[in-house]
């Protein structure tokens, strides 16, 4: 072996990286430093994520065209279905009005922003659970692993967006700047489920039951969430508790894009930024706090 | 001297041991906190390393090396006490297929290279070094899923060894990997530390420890036992394995055990010529001797020898199983045993030792009793692999 001896190289100083140095004395991460150092890796987030979602369609003939076909053809049953075999949708188009409302456009603009909610929040609420091998061995912020879920999930938010677009310019035939309210609408969905899946992941380490305890709630809050029918539809008594939903105020973004908010939306969009103000404070709180313990429970 | 880079301070990690079902229970209080039992894995452990050494953690199994590797790595924090660590820490470690198996190998260098603290300009400039380290340039746009795990193995240390760490933490390193890697790996790390880079290394290999690390750290049960240089730690170390530790029989072949019918008075492992054995040379001849003194009547007892690896695995077992046994004990009546055998072992750490039994029949036979662990270090063969030494001999001829 030719090996440099140490006495026969003179080594540079080394400076060292103090800034990457930690003290623990408690189990926890300070606020400040999970966030900085979470924002720092940041564009492993994205590269993961990319990587995510383009495997989904490796080895698959029809490639990246799935991506586009599945919400595709999701948004083209709605609209046959709704508008030349069944006419439901009255009730919603009574309290909605407009001359070129279309009961399909509707649900989809719903259906838009549940589905990233469905698809994502449950993941994200196990994924400190299921990356448990690569978090015995090295340490970076746990809460990175439910934001890759919530991230990963942007690409296909995207492309149903643009199916949104083409649905409603063809069964509304026009489609105003009010559009762009899908931007917004988009940013409180994936904000709120980042929120429940950063809280919810870090309490399912410890509390195994989180992840069915999810399953359960989300098949009860498709329900009493305004996805297939409008808040104005609900009986007053109960409208509020609707609106209150996490899901109900971006789904009312949506709509506001398209066929139009329902009165109740100032309620539902503040009633969304609650849930995502207090679940971002108890999530990052909880990560903070049991950063560098989760390990002791996986 | 300047502040240390890594500081413990009564540092200690205790593990609970949760009934799984009771934890929600447990949180909302609706059940004693007695269904949990408390594991100190660590306690009361003091040790400050200065920029730039390489210390050894020895110890056995369960004796807390892995806890303290994680307390460095940042990954678990004490339970009591503090662990200050001054700079950027890289675990060498095998990181698994990681994040994604559909990443290729470049994309795994960048993900690796950001985890581990290294800047993207960094790891750029570095890139070419990394992927020749690894010997991957014909398949650094492979996804990871198609290597083999010698190839990823080459590639999570090769990440760790270029990110240039301030701390380098090597956890068995010479048990991974193959043979003409492994040096690659130990020159490597040679050089990481006279750029002056604090290297902790947890590993069994004390032929490796020895020439690799000026200071041993030597754990036991969760406490330092001894902290100074290497080779004194190698002999706290022996001297622990040779500890009776009576969970530590194994024995494969054994019916029952019974107790009460002997008493182990003295056991030695000489040379030959009678020298003490704890390092002999590959294919001496050595002695274990055990004088036993019996408190009932043993008729036809005979002994076997368990020679085992450091790490307990039993490489050999031999014994005097004949019909006619040795000749009957008698009531207080006292005997010595004596069993040759040749170092026949690649080099490494090994512990012999002496178990008595009474026979049965053919099949059957009782332990009565058992001789401490004696530990012993053999060298000259390195270049050796497996549990014994064939001494093969190798010969080649010109065909005619």
């Amino acid at each position: 072996m030719s090996t440099s001896l140490p006495n026969t190289v003179v080594p540079p100083a080394r400076v060292r990286d103090s800034a990457s140095g930690f003290e623990l004395s408690r189990p926890g991460t300070p606020v400040g430093a999970l966030l900085a150092k979470t924002w720092r890796s940041r564009e492993v987030l994205f590269v993961l994520a990319r990587k995510d979602f383009f495997a989904r369609y490796r080895r698959t003939s029809l490639g990246l065209l799935w991506a586009l076909g599945l919400p595709l053809v999701q948004a083209i049953v709605l609209a046959a279905v709704f508008t030349h075999v069944v006419r439901v949708g009255g009730a919603v188009r009574a309290v909605q009005g407009g001359p070129h409302f279309s009961y399909a456009v509707f649900v989809y603009s719903g259906i838009v922003g549940w589905s990233f909610f469905a698809a994502n929040m449950p993941g994200s609420s196990t994924a400190v659970v299921d990356n448990s091998s690569l978090a015995g061995k090295i340490y970076f912020p746990r809460l990175m692993l439910p934001l890759l879920v919530v991230v990963t999930g942007i690409y296909p938010l995207v492309i149903s967006l643009g199916v949104l677009l083409a649905m409603a310019l063809i069964l509304q035939h026009s489609v105003g700047p009010e559009f762009l309210y899908v931007v917004p609408a988009s940013l409180l969905t994936v904000a709120i489920t980042a929120a429940f899946g950063v809280t919810l992941s870090a309490l399912h380490v410890y509390f195994r039951d989180v992840r069915f305890l999810v399953q359960a709630v989300m098949s009860v809050l498709f329900y009493a969430t305004p996805v297939i029918y409008s808040l104005s539809n609900a009986p007053e008594s109960v409208r509020w508790l609707l609106a209150f939903g996490p899901m109900a105020g971006p789904i009312e973004l949506f709509r506001m894009a398209t066929v139009g908010a329902d009165d109740a939306w100032p309620q539902a969009v503040a009633a969304g930024g609650a849930w995502f103000v207090v679940l971002t404070i108890l999530g990052v709180w909880l990560h903070s706090r049991f950063d560098r313990v989760f390990v002791d429970r996986l | 001297m300047s502040a240390p880079v890594i500081a413990l301070r009564d540092a200690g990690k205790r593990y609970t041991k949760y009934d799984d079902r009771a934890m929600l229970l447990s949180a909302l209080r609706l059940r004693s906190r007695s269904t949990q039992s408390d594991l100190w894995a660590l306690r009361h452990v003091d040790l400050e390393v200065q920029e730039g050494e390489s210390v050894g953690i020895l110890g056995r199994n369960g004796a807390g090396k892995s806890t303290m590797l994680q307390m460095l790595a940042g990954v678990t924090a004490p339970s009591e006490g503090r662990v200050r660590v001054d700079g950027r820490v890289s675990p060498l470690i095998s990181v698994g297929v990681g994040f994604h198996p559909e990443l290729t190998g470049r994309e795994n260098v960048f993900v690796n290279g950001t985890i581990l603290g290294m800047s993207r300009q960094n790891i750029e400039r570095r890139f070419d070094e990394i992927v020749a380290f690894a010997e991957l340039e014909n398949f650094i746009d492979t996804p990871v899923k198609f290597y083999s795990s010698g190839m990823f193995v080459r590639l999570g240390f090769s990440v760790a060894l270029e990110a240039d760490p301030d701390i380098l933490l090597v956890d068995e390193i010479l048990a991974v990997g193959d043979f003409a890697f492994q040096l690659k790996c130990y020159e490597r790390m040679q050089q990481v530390r006279a750029r002056g880079t604090t290297v902790v290394v947890v590993s069994h290999n004390l032929g490796a420890m020895r020439t690799f690390c000026e200071r041993g750290v030597v754990l036991n049960r969760g406490q330092l036992a001894h902290d100074g240089a290497m080779f004194e730690a190698i002999g706290v170390y022996h001297g622990l394995m040779a500890l009776r530790d009576e969970e530590n029989a194994d024995d494969p072949t054994l019916v029952s055990r019974e107790e009460g019918a002997l008493e182990v008075v003295d056991a030695r492992l000489t040379t030959e010529s009678g020298e003490p054995a704890a390092h002999a040379r590959a294919g001496e001849g050595l002695v274990l001797t055990t004088t036993v003194r019996a408190h009932r009547d043993v008729d036809r007892p005979f002994v076997g020898l368990l020679i085992g690896t450091a790490d307990r695995d039993i490489c050999v077992y031999s014994d005097s199983n004949v019909a006619d046994g040795y000749p009957s004990l008698r009531a207080g009546g006292a005997q010595t045993y004596q069993v040759r055998f040749p170092a026949a072992f690649p080099t490494g750490s090994y512990t012999a030792r002496m178990t008595l039994h009474r026979h049965v029949d053919e099949y059957r036979r009782v332990q009565i009793g058992m001789s401490p662990t004696i530990s012993f270090y053999v060298t000259g063969r390195p270049l050796v692999g497996g549990l014994t030494d064939l001494r093969a001999s190798f010969t080649a001829a010109a065909e005619v």
